[in-house]
């Protein structure tokens, strides 16, 4: 059994998590993700680089269907995670959320002590069957995500009194304490200082190891620094996608290589 | 073109001269509105305090009895039996004026119509509920009457009573042999706050307490059913209900409903809940009824703005690690918004205690409350009075004694509003600081 469970694994980390397949969507009559197909892979960083608007964000949400809150949004044709598609209608989409975490923009702690901002996901979803697990899963997410030494003697202490690069990693820690294979960046690093960035971007390597990390950036030396594949979107449409170094050294789409060089954006 | 003159940062220039005016003026307005608004607040509470606190004392004659087995015996026997108490009453009285050396002689009629109405019955209930103080001497403290107490205040001059069979000239000779004598004196009315309403006859026994036990079971009713369907409705319609036509109309028609006049209300409760599903007239359940119809916009309102003010990111952040639509509402959202509802729901309950137009048509007003209620089930669904509505009866009522009454009636209403607000107050602030 055991074994089985390793080949299985090591059959996925080759393989493709998430594989999108013609993706369109649309916001009412605004077309904003057009014919959109990529493969992004376990045990990777993959990053979202191009011009704010361009659906990178968009694209970014619907992998783990964050668009549904929107009522106006539609999304057509496949996402894959597994080989399983996420938009299929016996999906349950709070099923798919723990299995896909996210980060986002701003960071968003919620008004409670840290502990319980860690907490919540393995509460909700009975990841803990009593209290030493829960404090086991809490601390473990804490140090994964490089807050632990600072947040130990503070666990009670409400998660907006942090500072704003902690609070961010807070974040990080709440989305894996659900202990998702996906992990969603939505420009996680906009809101932190230099320091806070560097922190938040040696932890994105590190998690590297052990989810498949998708993430949006505006940096393009941020890409460049944390991913090994970079996809580059603009209007609507994935115009490049390859290894970081060859996006950025060697584009094949004179559209990429006007934005990495500055001139479109 | 010209070249113009060198500015200096030290005089001041034409452009920012008149705009530091106008922001001066502003500022002056705004003082001005305040200071007007002041104004009337302190007007309204003086003259409100002025008048009603009256209401809270009473003149009281102090009279001493001594009521015997056997005449107690006696006056039970008889068939009018109040009278015989109050012929006790009348030689204790004719006692005291010969005592005083004085050569008046008093009648039952002076003791029981003009100088302490209803004396007769009060003295029997006492014995009927302590008979142990048969036999010893005991200080009845009986509310005097209006004429006698507004006399005794110094607002009814000797020259302006007209012989009446409310009050004779002469009979104010007794009064103030009494009054020199000290037994009529003012002192605090707790009947005011624990009585009942009386008849039009005897202002000074009018008590306000039966009727703040029916606005007590009426806003019981209010918020039990007002809270949970409002503060649900608004749930579904801000979290979960699609933004759609229907829903749109639905939200027009609460805003709508806000603004309809309560008197409105106070007739679809006659119809509706009286009328049609025979409900007992001027029960506090009816008027519960209808006060939480005209309470439930107010809720909703308030409710979808707190419910609106929290900031979706958080929404976001729980959907995020995976809760469902529900879990991030009833987790993260609601407490959130918990100090908003609460204020607006007790805001809407403050409205709906003072509100008296609707009570008005489903019989409240105007119902004599003389008992108050045998138990909780009496207390919803027997006919019974409320604050406001007892107010507007005591204002309607001729003897300016129950004007007197409306006044101090008012003052416990706004002592329960400004209690509820306070509550408000302190629920935000422990709500807000769990934060």
């Amino acid at each position: 059994m055991k074994d089985l469970n390793l080949t299985e694994k090591s059959h996925l980390m080759s393989d493709t998590k998430i594989s999108a397949k013609g993706v369109q969507v649309y916001y009412g009559d605004n077309h904003a993700i057009k014919d959109v197909n990529v493969d992004i892979e376990d045990k990777t960083v993959t990053a979202f680089i191009g011009p704010s608007g361009c659906g990178k964000s968009t694209f970014l949400r619907t992998i783990n269907r964050m668009n549904d809150t929107i009522d106006i949004c539609r999304v057509e044709g496949d996402i894959l995670i597994d080989g399983e598609d996420i938009y299929d209608p016996a999906v349950d989409p709070v099923q798919l959320r723990a299995k896909v975490g996210m980060v986002f923009q701003k960071p968003n702690p919620f008004p409670k002590s840290i502990y319980d901002n860690v907490a919540y996901g393995p509460k909700i979803h009975g990841l803990a069957r009593n209290k030493a697990e829960l404090d086991e899963i809490v601390e473990k997410s804490l140090r994964k995500a490089a807050l632990w030494n600072e947040a130990k003697d503070r666990l009670q202490a409400p998660g907006t009194g942090l500072s704003g690069g902690q609070q961010q990693r807070l974040c990080i820690a709440r989305a894996i304490a659900t202990s998702p294979e996906v992990l969603l960046m939505d420009e996680p690093c906009s809101a932190l200082d230099p320091i806070a960035t560097a922190q938040v971007e040696e932890l994105i390597d590190e998690l590297r190891q052990s989810f498949s990390v998708v993430i949006v950036t505006h940096s393009m030396q941020q890409a460049a620094r944390v991913s090994q594949k970079t996809a580059f979107f603009h209007l609507g449409n994935l115009v490049e996608f390859g290894e970081t170094d060859k996006i950025f050294t060697n584009p094949e789409d004179p559209r990429t290589e006007s934005y990495i060089s500055g001139r479109i954006g | 073109m010209t070249a113009s003159p060198k500015s200096s940062l030290l005089t001041v220039d034409a452009r920012t001269k008149k705009r530091n005016a106008a922001e001066k003026r502003f500022k002056a307005y705004g003082i001005v509105a305040i200071a007007i608004g002041l104004m009337f607040l302190v007007v309204l509470l003086t003259s409100i305090l002025r008048s009603g606190l009256p209401a809270f004392t009473n003149t009281v004659v102090a009279l001493e009895a001594t009521v015997t087995q056997e005449d107690y015996d006696a006056a039970e026997g008889q068939l009018l039996k109040t009278a015989a108490y109050e012929a006790l009453l009348v030689a204790k009285v004719n006692e005291f004026l010969t005592a005083q050396g004085s050569t008046i002689e008093v009648d039952e009629d002076f003791i029981t119509d003009r100088l302490v109405p209803k004396t007769g019955a009060t003295i029997r209930e006492f014995y009927k509920a302590n008979p142990d103080q048969i036999g010893q001497p005991v200080t009845f403290n009986l509310p005097a009457s209006t004429r006698i107490s507004r006399y005794f205040e110094g607002d009814l001059l000797r020259e302006d009573v007209t012989d009446s069979r409310f009050l004779m000239v002469e009979d104010l000779d007794v009064v103030d042999e009494m009054i020199a004598a000290g037994l009529i004196t003012t002192a605090f009315d707790w009947n005011f706050i624990t009585g009942t309403d009386t008849a039009v006859d005897n202002p000074g026994g009018a008590g306000i307490g039966a009727s703040v036990i029916g606005s007590f079971f009426m806003m019981i009713v209010v918020l039990l059913l007002a809270l949970p369907i409002g503060v649900a409705a608004s749930i579904y319609l801000e979290e979960f209900a699609p933004k759609n036509r229907l829903t749109d109309l639905i939200e027009v028609n609460i805003s709508n409903l806000a603004a309809v006049p309560s008197i409105v209300f106070g007739i679809l409760g006659l119809a509706v809940f009286i009328q049609f599903a025979h409900l007992p007239q001027s029960a506090p359940l009816v008027g519960g009824l209808v006060l939480t119809l005209m309470t439930l916009p107010t809720i909703i309102i308030s409710t979808r703005a707190s419910l609106k003010s929290v900031p979706p990111s958080i929404r976001d952040a729980a959907l995020g690690v995976g809760a469902s639509k529900m879990q991030a509402v009833f987790h993260h959202v609601l407490p959130l918004a918990m100090p908003g509802i609460l204020t607006g729901t007790i805001i809407g309950l403050a409205q709906a205690l003072g509100e008296t137009a609707p009570l008005l048509l489903i019989g409240m007003v105007g119902y004599v409350a003389r008992e108050y209620p045998d138990g909780i089930i009496s207390g919803f669904v027997d006919s019974n009075s409320a604050m406001p509505a007892q107010i507007y009866t005591w204002a309607a009522r001729a003897d300016t004694g129950f004007y007197e009454k409306a006044w101090g009636g008012i003052i416990v209403l706004l002592v329960f509003l400004l209690t509820m607000n306070l509550i408000a107050i302190l629920l935000r602030r422990r709500f807000e600081r769990r934060w």
